[in-house]
């Protein structure tokens, strides 16, 4: 039993799933969000994955580097995501993306 | 402990498989629980779990510097954005919309068919693997040197979102609108 690349990039393609079923099936605002980050995840994961098992590990920290900059754009579109959300909330009093619809 | 440099063959001691495989379940677990779970609380708290996790499989197979970077920068200020984010309103209410809705069945079934159609893209796929080359400079040198610019830009993106957390948290707190929150701050 061993933990190399395909392991790691199938759990990075479930992650990406799931967050795509957090964007695609909730109505909430802080949930949709919330999977939007899962798939920055998804992809900074197989991007150390490659960095750590595949060819990424010729090109020394490259693919670490990169999910760095994943996870700092990730955060800041989080930031502005829940500025927004704070906003819809104020309006409608609710996450909903789709409460004005009474 | 980094295991970055060795050589680019999959991981085989027992116990660093077994903590592979086991944050791997928890991480899809809880990934699950974030985007399932009606309360929009107990969904924070699951999101949370999974930005640690990531930062403990991290731990096997990436620098120390991203599991740091992981762990204290982008847990941290995520966890105290949303934080704020339901402090500043109340956000504690479950879901008007109930399972096996419309929304559920077609987010469920985009989902399973964009997983099935990477897993066909993985197992279709030969990754080249090949021995790995000379171990070039730590990660914080790469940064530093190769980055530089993206640094800077990522420290200011960081620097601002953490800025924008804490304004949100020493706001004040809304009362709810169910009457259960306390008003914490001056009018």
């Amino acid at each position: 039993m061993s933990a190399g690349l395909n392991l790691l990039l199938v759990a990075s393609a479930a992650l990406f799933a799931v967050g795509v079923f957090g964007v695609v099936a909730r109505r909430s605002a802080v949930v949709m969000l919330l999977g939007t980050q899962f798939m920055f995840m998804a992809g900074a994961l197989a991007f150390v994955a490659f960095a750590r098992f595949g060819l990424g590990a010729q090109h020394g920290r490259a693919g670490a580097t990169t999910a760095l900059f994943a996870g700092a754009v990730a955060v800041a579109e989080l930031a502005v995501g829940l500025a927004m959300a704070a906003l819809i909330y104020r309006e409608h009093r609710s996450f909903a993306l789709d409460a004005d619809r009474g | 402990m980094p295991l970055i440099g060795a050589l680019p063959q999959p991981i085989t001691s027992a116990p660093l498989v077994f903590f592979v495989y086991l944050v791997l379940i928890l991480l899809i677990g809880s990934a699950l629980a974030t985007v399932l779970l009606r309360n929009t609380l107990y969904a924070v708290g699951a999101f949370a779990a999974s930005m640690v996790l990531v930062a403990l499989l991290y731990l096997a197979i990436a620098p120390f510097l991203l599991v740091a970077l992981q762990l204290l920068v982008f847990t941290t200020v995520s966890a105290v954005l949303l934080i704020g984010l339901l402090r500043a309103t109340t956000g504690l209410r479950t879901s008007s919309v109930g399972r096996l809705s419309p929304e559920w069945i077609i987010g469920g079934a985009v989902s399973a068919i964009l997983f099935a159609l990477l897993a066909l893209v993985l197992g279709a796929s030969s990754w080249p693997v090949q021995p790995c080359c000379a171990i070039q400079e730590s990660f914080g040198g790469v940064l530093a040197n190769t980055y530089a610019v993206g640094l800077a830009v990522l420290a200011v993106i960081v620097a601002s979102a953490a800025l924008g957390s804490g304004l949100m948290l020493i706001g004040p707190t809304r009362p709810s609108p169910r009457g259960g929150g306390e008003r914490s701050g001056r009018r």
